[in-house]
């Protein structure tokens, strides 16, 4: 690769976007006048509310007790408004003239038996017909209340703040007015506890008092932890889709690609001299924003601090270590963003292609920055293996200063970003040596004729489309099952039974087997229905076993990494409890073990694996078809465990040429997992093989000794290499139903 | 010069439902001569121009520039090669003058060198009074000359050009032929693909005629002439064209919406 010509390339693209005005507009003008628009407008609300006064409307008030007084000539009492500003709470009191309200006002008094919400709503009305924010009303005469109140020696008076929180003025001004009410209600203690000779200090009974310890400089750094690095990461990628945009779908649009790949210039150097051009303005907009938000934020929280009761004043000057953090963090992070920005709008034959492949980048990447911003979000190992979140959270953590906390899962951080970044790399390289990429040609699509194309066309064997239009159906499907029978929990085996297998036929084997029959011209070999050797029956078996003490500390590994939540864990332990409810040991092994093996592997490995085999490499399609085998069992953590079995599945697959041995591994793999919980210690005992393998530590869980253990997985291993080593001869994978028309898949599998 | 063996171009090669671009064509060319690759839409002109400037990588076959093999040595015969086409737009945000210069940097011309040919090649196309001109604001055949200026700034020994004077008024049309001319008589080998019959025969030293991703027919206009005993080239074309397509019967369908 020619760095010259990278040099070159990315001083081209630079300086072509700084020309293009939208782009401009979007990377630097938009940043520097949108947050100070914001924060004029920020403080032309707090001006417009802090200038606004309420309008309270005083009802029965001659009645409240006079000593101490609450109002003094109509108006509040000095004495209880203590710092609040009386000019902002317009008194006004029921006219005397009035008399339709007057009577109502009467009636309500007199009349004992209305119900307190009906004198709400009379209260209400007549408020918002006189255009009032709020009502202060006490109908009961203070003296019977006092009378009715004696045996407890404490005047008793029912003051209601009618407020409407639809509308803030009404809203601030209740808050006002409760506070001036409370300190009246005190005073009118500290009075009568006076008269009766007690000491005042009563009033308060036990005094609370929260004290911050926090420095001052950290609690600014906790402020801005939790705003910066979600501004700069969000930042980072708007700033990275423009010009990714423009740069691939909008050079295609242009026609001058073309122009640039009959250069002398590589496509190597063109992808990477484009990247590093996105890169740059994702990480200049980024900064950008940074620099804009903080200083505007600044000034408004010093403008508004004193009004708003310090709430933004909280927010001080961000340390000047978290801005080197951002932007340390900043370059991988843009990086990432523009790789897979570059590489998505590549795809694309115009911008408006290119946004319609951006947007749901963006909404993949939303929830992965939101998470850290959960109350609850915070480092350890399992979030630091998720990209973008990990980052963002150590990033927090380092802003904070809690270097100690954080600083142990830097490591991971690092690694997953890095690999990240690398894979989005070599994704964008790819997708600028790929042909297909770069010359697609531009198609109609018609629903109508796409199905008659699809019916006509048909091959042999499923497409990747096809392929990929069963995975998504599957996820789609699994997801709307268990979304209708989530809300209905089974609360027998029966129940049980007929969800699981509802969702496994429904969801899984049925728009497989439909797929194969509507959408090839061999069904039985695109679900994979060839014949197989005893041999590779058997090894399927025995590696399931082989393996299986690799996989059940996998499973661990992954439970210690992503422990099981509340719900999750309950749910895992009520299913367990239905589990024992079942006629005998036989109905659990066919629900949870044959039935999945069946429905799951004509799916996954029959039909999905069957159309990515058209993908370049095999291993591609092993990866692609156990990433949705993962998926479709929606858990974090059932999704990484199925993820991994899947790649071996993918392997015997492809190996063996047919579904029958994955039947078999997946068969055993969950029989055993069922059986093992449940193995009785006599038969363990009884054994020659079990107590070598088995031990346990409280005579019910048993679990696989070391040393037993590894030497099980070093011989599943070679059992892997004998399947790779011996695969099956293409023209042997004749079709079952040939020998015998009456097989039916499903049973032959069940029966074995 | 160019030597074009059994060039094969099966687009989306890994769906089985791949398309033939081309079907093992071949051809030669030499220096001083151009060579002209006249067709229907769609017979495979392009995609033979996109392999030869190593834009597009062949199936099969071989194809030699100047020494050089499109799928071994790419970056050589780009640098053999200036390549213009109704693809190959100007970047609107450059100026003629920034964008001739962008690829002569990128073709590794020393500055010097670099100065001296653009100070030329502006002057040969009388283009000094656009040199700083944006390429948004400039007209089709100011384009056009700053995309011939922008291929042979480096001084290829060969150029094609696919319908190079697709788009343009006569008057600018016949500069490029004229420009395309006078480049053959410097020596250069040319390629020159075009669906205008009297381009061609005002221009091409030798013919090859496609349809459906092969060479029908290829020798001088004379030797057309005389096998087809036809002076008029579109006739010859036209003969050519109607015998392929009810080959591939398919002519009552296609035929006449091809020509």
């Amino acid at each position: 690769m020619l760095w010259s010509n990278v040099k070159l390339i990315f001083q081209r693209e630079t300086r072509d976007q700084l020309r293009d005005r939208r782009t401009l507009f979007t990377i630097a003008v938009l940043p520097l006048i949108l947050y100070p628009l914001m924060g004029m407008a920020m403080l032309q609300v707090a001006q417009f509310t802090r200038e606004h006064s309420t309008r309270v409307w005083m009802v029965g008030t001659e009645n409240l007790p006079q000593s101490p007084a609450l109002l003094v000539d109509g108006q509040l009492n000095p004495a209880w408004l203590s710092n609040e500003n009386g000019d902002l709470l317009q008194i006004e009191k029921p006219l005397a003239s009035d008399k339709k309200f007057q009577e109502l006002l009467q009636k309500a008094q007199s009349d004992k038996s209305m119900p307190r919400d009906l004198v709400n709503q009379v209260i209400s009305r007549e408020m918002k017909s006189r255009g009032y924010d709020l009502a202060v009303f006490h109908l009961t005469k203070a003296e019977k209340e006092a009378e009715a109140a004696e045996s407890d020696d404490v005047p008793k008076a029912s003051i209601v703040v009618l407020h409407n929180s639809a509308n803030d003025r009404s809203t601030v001004g209740a808050d006002r007015i409760s506070r001036i009410l409370k300190r009246w209600r005190n005073g009118i203690i500290r009075d009568s506890l006076h008269e009766r000779g007690l000491p005042t200090a009563l009033i308060g009974g036990v005094s609370i008092q929260r004290e911050n310890v926090a420095p001052r400089a950290k609690v600014h750094a906790a402020t801005w932890s939790k705003i910066l690095p979600f501004i700069v990461i969000v930042w980072a990628l708007t700033g990275a889709f423009y010009p990714a945009i423009d740069l691939c779908a909008g050079e295609k649009e242009r026609g001058t690609f073309e122009t640039l790949l009959s250069s002398p210039a590589g496509r190597n150097e063109i992808a990477i001299g484009k990247l590093l051009t996105v890169m740059s303005f994702s990480i200049v907009t980024s900064l950008l924003n940074l620099f804009s938000m903080a200083s505007t934020g600044l000034y408004v929280a010093s403008k508004m601090g004193s009004t708003v009761g310090g709430g933004l004043g909280g927010l001080g000057v961000p340390p000047i270590s978290s801005l080197a953090w951002l932007v340390l963090a900043l370059i991988p992070i843009s990086a990432l963003f523009s790789a897979i920005a570059l590489a998505a709008a590549a795809f694309a034959r115009s911008s408006k292609e290119g946004q319609y492949y951006l947007i749901p980048l963006m909404m993949i990447s939303m929830p992965l920055m939101m998470l850290p911003m959960l109350p609850g979000a915070h480092l350890d190992l399992g979030t630091s293996l998720i990209p973008v979140s990990g980052l963002m959270l150590l990033l927090r953590g380092l802003i904070e200063g809690q270097y100690s906390e954080v600083l142990p899962y830097a490591a991971p951080v690092c690694m997953v970003t890095f690999t990240c970044c690398y894979l989005a790399i070599r994704w964008v390289v790819r997708q600028f040596n790929s042909e297909s990429v770069l010359f697609r040609a531009s198609e109609k699509f018609a629903i109508g004729s796409w199905l008659q194309q699809v019916m006509r066309d048909r091959n042999d064997l499923p497409s990747v489309g096809n392929a990929f239009l069963l995975g998504l159906l599957v996820l789609l499907l699994g997801f709307f099952v268990q979304l209708a029978v989530g809300s209905s929990i089974p609360t027998t085996w029966l129940d049980l039974s007929k969800t699981i297998l509802i969702v496994l036929v429904a969801t899984i084997g049925l728009p497989a087997v439909l797929m194969a029959m509507f959408l090839t011209r061999n069904p039985m070999k695109s679900l994979r229905l060839n014949r197989c050797t005893i041999s590779s029956a058997c090894a399927a078996v025995l590696m399931a076993i082989c393996f299986h003490p690799m996989v059940t500390w996998f499973t661990g590994f992954v439970l210690y990494v992503y422990p099981l939540q509340g719900d999750a864990s309950g749910k895992a332990e009520f299913v367990s409890g239905l589990v024992d409810q079942a006629p005998g040991l036989w109905a659990v092994l066919l629900l949870m073990a044959v039935a999945p093996a069946v429905f799951e592997e004509l799916a996954f490995r029959g039909f999905i694996l069957s159309g990515l085999e058209g993908l370049k490499k095999r291993w591609q399609a092993i990866i692609v078809t156990s990433l949705l085998f993962g998926v479709a069992h929606f858990a974090i953590q059932q999704s990484i465990i199925t993820f991994a079995i899947g790649m071996i599945l993918g392997v015997i697959a492809l190996e063996t040429r047919s579904i029958f041995p994955c039947m078999l591994y997946h068969m055993t793999h969950n029989s055993i997992s069922i059986l093992l919980p449940r193995v009785d210690a006599a038969i363990v005992e009884g054994s020659p093989v079990l107590p070598w393998v088995l031990h346990t530590n409280d005579g019910t869980i048993w679990q696989y000794s070391i040393l037993p253990g590894i030497t099980m997985t070093l011989f599943g291993a070679l059992l892997m290499l004998w399947f790779i080593k011996h695969p099956s001869p293409q023209d042997n994978s004749e079709l079952l139903v040939s020998e015998n028309p009456t097989f039916k898949p499903a049973k032959a599998a069940a029966s074995k | 010069m160019i030597h074009v063996r059994n060039l094969v171009k099966r687009y989306n090669e890994i769906s089985s439902e791949g398309f033939l671009a081309l079907q093992g064509i071949s051809f030669d060319a030499m220096p001083g001569q151009i060579f002209g690759l006249l067709g229907p839409n769609g017979a495979g002109k392009t995609t033979a121009l996109r392999i030869l400037s190593t834009v597009l990588k062949p199936s099969s076959g071989t194809a030699i520039v100047n020494g050089f093999d499109v799928t071994t040595n790419p970056g050589d015969v780009r640098r053999q090669i200036g390549f213009v086409s109704t693809n190959t737009a100007t970047y609107d945000r450059m100026t003629a003058w920034e964008l001739v210069q962008f690829f002569g940097k990128l073709y590794q011309m020393d500055p010097e060198t670099l100065q001296i040919r653009m100070e030329s090649v502006f002057a040969k196309f009388q283009m000094n009074n656009i040199r700083n001109m944006l390429c948004s604001k400039m007209s089709t055949g100011m384009k056009q000359k700053v995309s011939i200026a922008r291929a042979i700034i480096h001084d290829p020994p060969v150029l094609v050009f696919d319908e190079a004077t697709s788009g343009l008024d006569i008057l600018v049309a016949r500069e490029v032929l004229d420009t395309i001319e006078q480049l053959a008589d410097h020596g250069k080998c040319i390629i020159f693909s075009t669906h205008i019959m009297s381009e061609v025969s005002r221009l091409c030293d030798r013919i090859a005629v496609m349809n459906r991703g092969k060479i029908l027919a290829e020798g001088t206009l004379e030797s057309l002439a005389d096998a087809h005993q036809e002076n008029d080239l579109e006739e010859i074309f036209y003969q050519l064209i109607s015998r392929s397509e009810l080959h591939e019967n398919k002519f009552s369908q296609q035929g006449l919406e091809v020509l």
